[in-house]
């Protein structure tokens, strides 16, 4: 293993490098995605070496502990039932504030008056964290749903309407103005060639709020909930079961991993065209 | 037929920091024929083709198009740009590229087919009807920019240096290209370019510009010789030279001059 990990020194290889070297072994090939597992379990290995012996297993237990601790959960379908009210929040709080930011963003982008307008008050509240607006969030919808679905839409709506606009704005001038030599109408040109020359801003801007609702979904059940991950960690640190608290956090981290790789999933397959468009240069 | 009269461009809004792109540009553009704009860069040629196109407004002086007025973008002048890669739409396809221009324009849509045929044929990418505009070389793609803008049969092509970026092989196959369709179809066509071995392989004259500000019109070049032109013979050689000398002396004093405005800011 020392020396597959000596040989790439880590440096990402050209694909006609790969294929080079895949024809002296047939490993290699697949080099990157080994050491993507050589890098988990190397990291598994170190954790478990190091609260075994130099930390206090209490405070940190090691891996194969939490997973002990981790199956009562599955089994019993708990952390299920966690992951599922959690998940439904960020969810509908993403989809209402992309669908928003998207709407919001393009006509920004588009309409002067509005731009100047509204710029400003957007360049203020983009600032208040979803985290800061958890107690007023809490007064205005109690701890019920609606204030997580508030809460995530806050922070998806900032992040993905700021990206439109920025995608929008930076549509190339020489493609709008070929589509109106072309005929195209003004709302023509919007629709059929600034929208989808913005789309690989509005997918970047998803994707990173997509990360930052799994951010904000946390604190705010930590603070005001009686279900899913971020309540899970509160309730076990109250009881001091820190088995259970890593069991949470290891869950939060694979959830927001396999999220992500499905969302760039589902945008290859239905908005590949636009999304790679933008390096045609 | 174009006519510009006393055409200005002026940029910036107060006296102090406004710019005399333009000054005094009088031109008349026959219809069918082919006018190169020469001048080194900065001259204000790319200002006075987006004057034409209709992007920009000219702050004094006329111009006009078949004795109207301009006043916008007009479906009769179709401008072409030289970066391709973001002029087309990079997410449709070949086919797709020109049958947007068609359907933006309210082609009937039985019509569509043939006139895609016929125009991907002329540029010779009917084979590539199919691919996607990253997947073609930098000649193709402009050869698609010249189908689509073709396919809505505008009667002027404004052409911004359109093969600038393309290596000399294929810009010399470019020239033989766009000289070909212009023979074929008739139309109109304003060429901007600073390279003065393109400008007289292409043109019927030559219009050359001075270096701004208040750029303007130096002198108009005649071109009789037939094409395609030979560099070789002497009547081009002798052309090509004395081109060349005159737009040297103006980037000079250019230099020049703008050496004297940043000695007479220093404080």
């Amino acid at each position: 293993m020392t020396w597959l990990l000596l040989r790439t020194g880590g440096i990402a290889m050209r694909p006609e490098q790969a294929a080079a070297t895949s024809r002296i072994n047939p490993l290699l090939h697949y080099r990157s995605q080994l050491l993507g597992v050589v890098s988990v379990a190397l990291g598994f290995l170190i954790w478990q070496f190091l609260s075994t012996f130099i930390f206090n297993p209490y405070l940190v237990p090691p891996p194969l502990d939490v997973l002990r601790a981790a199956i009562p959960m599955i089994v019993s379908g708990e952390i299920f039932l966690d992951i599922s009210v959690s998940m439904v929040r960020i969810l509908v709080g993403f989809v209402a504030g992309s669908f928003a930011g998207i709407i919001v963003g393009v006509l920004i982008g588009r309409i002067r008056l509005l731009h100047d307008l509204l710029d400003p008050i957007i360049e203020l509240l983009r600032y208040l964290s979803p985290t800061a607006m958890i107690p007023i969030a809490v007064i205005w919808f109690g701890i019920g749903e609606m204030s997580k679905y508030f809460l995530i839409f806050w922070g998806t709506f900032f992040i993905v309407l700021v990206n439109a606009t920025a995608g929008v704005l930076r549509a190339p001038i020489a493609r709008q103005r070929a589509a109106e030599c072309l005929g195209a109408s003004r709302f023509q040109i919007f629709a059929l060639v600034v929208i989808p020359s913005a789309a690989p801003y509005i997918v970047t801007g998803m994707r990173i709020a997509m990360a930052s609702s799994f951010m904000s979904i946390i604190p705010a059940e930590i603070l005001a909930a009686d279900s899913g991950l971020g309540y899970l960690l509160q309730k076990s640190a109250i009881m001091l079961q820190t088995h259970r608290i890593f069991v949470a956090l290891l869950t939060i981290s694979i959830l927001g991993f396999v999220v992500d790789r499905i969302f760039r999933w589902i945008v290859d397959k239905s908005l590949s065209r636009y999304v790679s468009a933008v390096s045609v240069v | 037929m174009l006519q510009l009269r006393n055409v200005k461009k002026t940029y910036g809004a107060t006296a102090a920091d406004s710019y005399v792109a333009l000054d005094g540009i009088n031109l008349d553009i026959a219809s069918g024929e082919f006018l190169c704009l020469l001048g080194p860069s900065g001259c204000g040629k790319s200002t006075l083709l987006n004057i034409m196109a209709g992007f920009e407004n000219a702050n004094c002086g006329t111009v006009s198009f078949n004795g109207a007025p301009i006043v916008g973008p007009g479906r009769d002048r179709m401008m072409f740009f030289q970066d391709a890669g973001s002029a087309l739409l990079p997410w449709l396809t070949v086919e797709q590229n020109v049958r947007f221009g068609l359907r933006v324009r309210n082609v009937p849509k039985q019509n569509w087919d043939a006139i895609i045929d016929r125009y991907l044929s002329m540029v010779a990418l009917d084979q590539h009807r199919r691919k996607m505009p990253t997947q073609l070389s930098g000649g193709m793609r402009q050869r698609l920019q010249i189908a689509r803008a073709l396919a809505v049969e505008p009667d002027v092509l404004l052409m911004d240096e359109p093969f600038a970026a393309l290596d000399a092989l294929t810009k010399r196959r470019m020239h033989g290209v766009l000289l070909d369709i212009w023979q074929r179809t008739g139309k109109t066509i304003v060429f901007v370019t600073h390279d003065i071995g393109e400008a007289i392989s292409l043109g019927d004259r030559i219009a050359m510009m001075s270096v701004g500000p208040g750029s303007n019109i130096t002198k108009i070049l005649r071109l009789d010789m037939p094409r395609p032109r030979d560099f070789t013979n002497p009547l081009v050689a002798k052309m090509f030279n004395e081109i060349e000398a005159e737009l040297s002396l103006e980037i000079l004093r250019s230099e020049q001059l703008a050496a004297a405005v940043a000695e007479e800011k220093k404080p």
